[in-house]
């Protein structure tokens, strides 16, 4: 059965239960391979489908989900998402929103054509580590992958919505442990493209070594305060690790810091953030939103100033705004807002600036998944990187912890950079902040 | 599900192509999940997964691949793309399944597929949440989930391994969110087990409430956290995590085959101080972490980790097994049918000691106690890990003297498994959600309270 005939069907069966509603589909098909020991480790080729309902009746709100797609499966879906609803409390922003435009891109500029034979992706990730291994102080490479990934992201509703996109994405990565007498290093390198000619084995070896062997000799400096950069891939986590702090939801719910700033001067006049969904540089490529809402360029702070949340079209009618095109919801998952592609923009700073007397460059970040807390802005991590003085590298440095409240933070900068750089996973592309005064324990 | 026939076919198929081990797991799941903001039902969600995972080994080679239709010849399409460039003649000979279940000993009246007992469920949430609004007026939010999930798993294997089981899993969380002016800050408290929702009845809603929103009022007028190598003490219960981190998965075959865990060679050495004793228990009833088999079809042990210091056993899957000699400990566990297994953890946590809590805080000059932890990390490959503190004080003189917040805890696992000088008798168990190389899967955590001599604390102030 078509995807278009299963949203049919639900649809006047929601019909005939005077219910509205509109459906998410996850469509994955994935290739992902493993090297050990010069040869092939593991190989996986799956694929999977999930359907996510969401029911509005008599203003609740009602999700179900199922990864079975027969009548039987679909009919208990609708059931299981209206029985819920009847729980849910009344949610008279929530609705499903008329939709006028319809989407279709599968374009070749986001799901290209690539018939690369499985041999020649074997082959790479065994150069992979085989490079990698013929350096001496590499002991052995016990983390490394490529994968291909094609997904289908579709949204339908009861209320005219159609809307379909097809993106591919390949990865590469490895992470080598280095070993130099009783010291040992172990650091990331990733690539990541549309096609697998977007990947640069040569580059990904490089990198690896690099950011491994790089910290072989690292040791702690002196507890303090220094100014920080964190480097792009890691300034890119961190922040990513707050995107809370854009969330109309999480304003709407009373607890998003900023909730009340909207017109204010919130950061440094340096920082500028603007979400831009439609870059098709970057892997995170939207042309419509998990509500089917065309996404736009949303300026969220200029020179410091907050001008707007993210928005669904539930928050944004809660503030009596516009939809800004940030609807978040998977086929598993309740409606919520989530950023596509975070641009910081470049600022007036140059490497004089931000390279001038001593600071802490940050390559690698640890725990962030649990180190932080977007509801106070408390950071504090566990860190690697290199100590610069006037533009040299005076010490790697390895076991310490950087600490910080990343709200005040973005209110006490010492520069931003006047270049951009996409992170590895071209996620999100920013200049680089220099953070003032951060506390480092070593 | 899937005929026995249809797994029949399809594991002769693939033995045709040459593996020498094949195995299908076959999953159904239903999964309800409750939320509320305050006084208020957030959201109700609901789901069935359903799918099938393949492996194929070929040698020590891993091939997978999954799919949602049960179909035999959708799941020999698979098996031939996966083998396509191993295929080669049959090296072993299927063998006759051999239906075999064991007897769930953990409690199950009431299931999620019987009655997903929603208005309980939200009662429960909003008596928590009113306990955690009343334990202050700064307390302004309380966010309440309650998640129940029903699965059901078959194994099949080339073995002759047919076998069952049917893992019923609740789990209740009420955070609170204090506020005072600009700043805010934020408490929790959990439950959960491998039961069914009967276990709420072991439970005071009232009093998870209010943990809750203590630990809230305290976190917001906690002050930032002095920073430097320290000794610190760590609470029971989730403190437990640290072991988790530092030692725990370094002992998974997963890392150890590969040589990527620092503890890959000290089979039988000391690698603690001679105080610690730690366990890998998947028997204990109605725990979050235990499973009565593994998704390799083999029953669960209790696996003594360490003993007096010295390392006794790595947790080890099939495959991990092959690679290291070492017996299995039916530690092959998986996220759902969308992974291959690895080894990995289920009740894992250290053993009660002989020492006081106060004895320990009696001891520090100047250090911290961290009574609840945060999640964490590990590099296996160098022991480095890190975990945040998620309500910690500041202890001078041998006395307790303010609440710190931002407190994070670095080391690496074979220095801190060698500075723990002091173990309590207060042994307690706490639930988390562990992901690695198989997905995020149930373990819980657990230690008595006790004291690191020197470990490094990151603070703010």
């Amino acid at each position: 059965m078509t995807i278009e005939k299963i949203s049919q069907d639900l649809f006047q069966w929601l019909h005939d239960a005077g219910a509205d509603g509109d459906l998410v589909v996850s469509d994955v098909r994935s290739l992902s391979l493993k090297a050990l020991d010069g040869a092939l480790d593991e190989h996986s080729v799956n694929s999977g489908r999930t359907l996510g309902l969401r029911v509005v009746k008599d203003n609740q709100v009602g999700t179900a989900y199922s990864e079975a797609t027969d009548e039987d499966s679909l009919r208990f879906m609708l059931d299981q998402a209206l029985t819920n609803a009847r729980f849910s409390e009344p949610h008279p922003e929530e609705q499903i929103r008329s939709v006028a435009q319809t989407f279709s891109d599968d374009g070749a500029r986001i799901n290209p054509q690539d018939d690369t034979p499985i041999e020649a992706r074997i082959d790479f990730l065994i150069e992979l580590e085989a490079k990698l291994l013929s350096y001496d102080n590499i002991r052995n490479v016990p983390y490394n992958g490529l994968s291909d990934a094609i997904r289908q992201q579709s949204v339908f509703s009861s209320k005219g919505c159609s809307a379909s996109m097809t993106t591919r994405q390949q990865i590469a990565y490895a992470m080598p442990l280095a070993a130099e007498g009783e010291n040992t290093a172990m650091n990331f390198a990733l690539q990541a493209g549309r096609h697998f000619n977007d990947l640069d084995l040569q580059s990904l070896i490089q990198n690896a070594y690099r950011n491994s062997t790089s910290l072989l000799d690292g040791k702690p400096i002196p507890t303090g305060h220094y100014d920080v950069v964190f480097d792009h891939n890691v300034q890119a986590q961190l922040l990513s690790a707050f995107s809370s702090m854009w969330s109309g939801k999480w304003a709407q719910d009373g607890i998003n810091p900023y909730r009340d700033k909207i017109g204010e001067r919130v950061f440094d006049k340096r920082l500028s953030f603007v979400d831009r969904p439609l870059n098709v540089e970057g892997l995170g490529y939207q042309v419509f939103d998990d509500e089917g809402m065309a996404t736009v360029d949303t300026t969220l702070v200029t020179e410091g100033e907050l001008k707007t949340l993210a928005h669904n079209t539930a928050t944004a009618h809660h503030f009596g705004v516009e939809t800004t095109g940030h609807a978040s919801r998977g086929a598993k998952s309740a409606l919520n807002v989530g950023l596509h592609q975070l641009h910081l923009l470049a600022g007036p700073d140059g490497a004089d600036t931000m390279t001038q007397g001593s600071w802490l460059k940050v390559t690698k970040l640890d725990g962030l998944h649990s180190g932080t807390n977007p509801i106070s802005g408390e950071f504090s991590c566990g860190a690697s990187g290199f100590l610069y003085r006037d533009g040299e590298c005076v010490q790697t440095v390895r076991g310490v912890t950087v600490a910080g409240n990343l709200y005040r933070m973005l209110d006490n900068i010492a520069g931003v950079s006047d270049k951009m750089l996409w992170n590895d996973y071209k996620s999100s592309c920013m200049a680089s902040i220099r953070f003032a005064d951060l506390a480092v324990s070593g | 599900m899937l005929t026995s026939d249809t797994a029949r076919s399809v594991i002769d198929h693939a033995v045709a192509l040459g593996a020498d081990f094949a195995e299908l797991f076959v999953e159904r799941q239903l999964r309800t999940n409750i939320s509320t903001l305050t006084k208020t039902v957030e959201s109700v969600q609901s789901g069935i997964e359903f799918g099938i995972g393949l492996r194929l080994v070929f040698g020590t080679k891993v091939l997978y691949g999954y799919t949602n239709k049960p179909q035999a010849d959708e799941l020999k399409r698979i098996a031939s793309e996966l083998a396509a460039k191993d295929r080669r003649d049959p090296r072993v000979t299927a063998t006759a399944f051999d239906f075999r279940k064991l007897i769930s000993k953990h409690s199950h009246r009431k299931v999620l597929s019987v009655d997903p007992q929603i208005d309980d469920k939200v009662s429960f949430l909003l008596a928590a949440s009113d306990a955690a609004m009343s334990s202050g007026e700064a307390i302004h939010q309380t966010r309440g989930t309650s998640l129940q999930r029903e699965q059901q798993v078959t194994i099949y294997n080339s073995e002759g391994l047919h076998t069952e089981d049917t893992r019923h899993y609740v789990r209740t969380v009420m955070a609170a969110i204090a506020q005072d002016g600009s700043e805010q800050a934020s408490g929790s408290k959990d439950m959960g087990g491998l039961a069914g929702w009967e276990l709420a009845d072991q439970v005071d809603a009232k009093e998870l409430g209010l943990e809750a929103g203590r630990q809230a009022l305290v976190n917001l007028s906690a002050k930032p956290c002095p920073s430097g190598e320290m000794p610190v003490v760590m609470g029971n219960g989730f403190g437990g995590v640290i072991f988790h981190e530092a030692c725990g998965h370094l002992l998974e075959t997963t890392a150890v085959a590969k040589k990527a865990s620092v503890f890959h060679d000290q089979m039988g050495e000391m690698i603690a101080n001679e105080k610690v004793s730690a366990v890998d228990d998947g028997t204990l009833v109605d725990a979050w972490g235990s499973i009565n088999i593994d998704d390799e079809g083999m029953a669960t042990q209790k696996t003594q980790l360490i003993k007096d210091g010295r390392l006794t056993s790595f947790l080890v899957d099939r495959l991990g097994s092959e690679k290291t000699g070492f017996d299995r400990t039916g530690s092959g566990r998986r996220e759902s049918y969308r992974f291959a297994p690895a080894s990995r953890m289920r009740n894992t946590f250290i053993e009660a000691g002989s020492d006081s809590f106060d004895d320990m805080i009696a001891s520090i000059d100047r250090g911290i106690y961290a009574s609840h932890m945060g999640g964490g990390s590990v590099t296996p490959g160098t022991g480095e890990f890190n975990f945040a503190v998620r309500e910690g004080y500041y202890v001078e003189n041998g006395k307790v003297q303010y609440p710190v917040k931002g407190a994070t805890l670095i080391s690496t696992g074979p220095k801190v498994l060698r500075e723990i000088s002091m173990v309590s008798d207060n042994l307690s168990l706490a639930c988390g959600m562990c992901g690695s190389v198989s997905g995020a899967i149930p373990t819980t955590v657990g230690q008595p309270a006790l004291k690191v001599d020197n470990i490094l604390v990151g603070g703010n102030a």
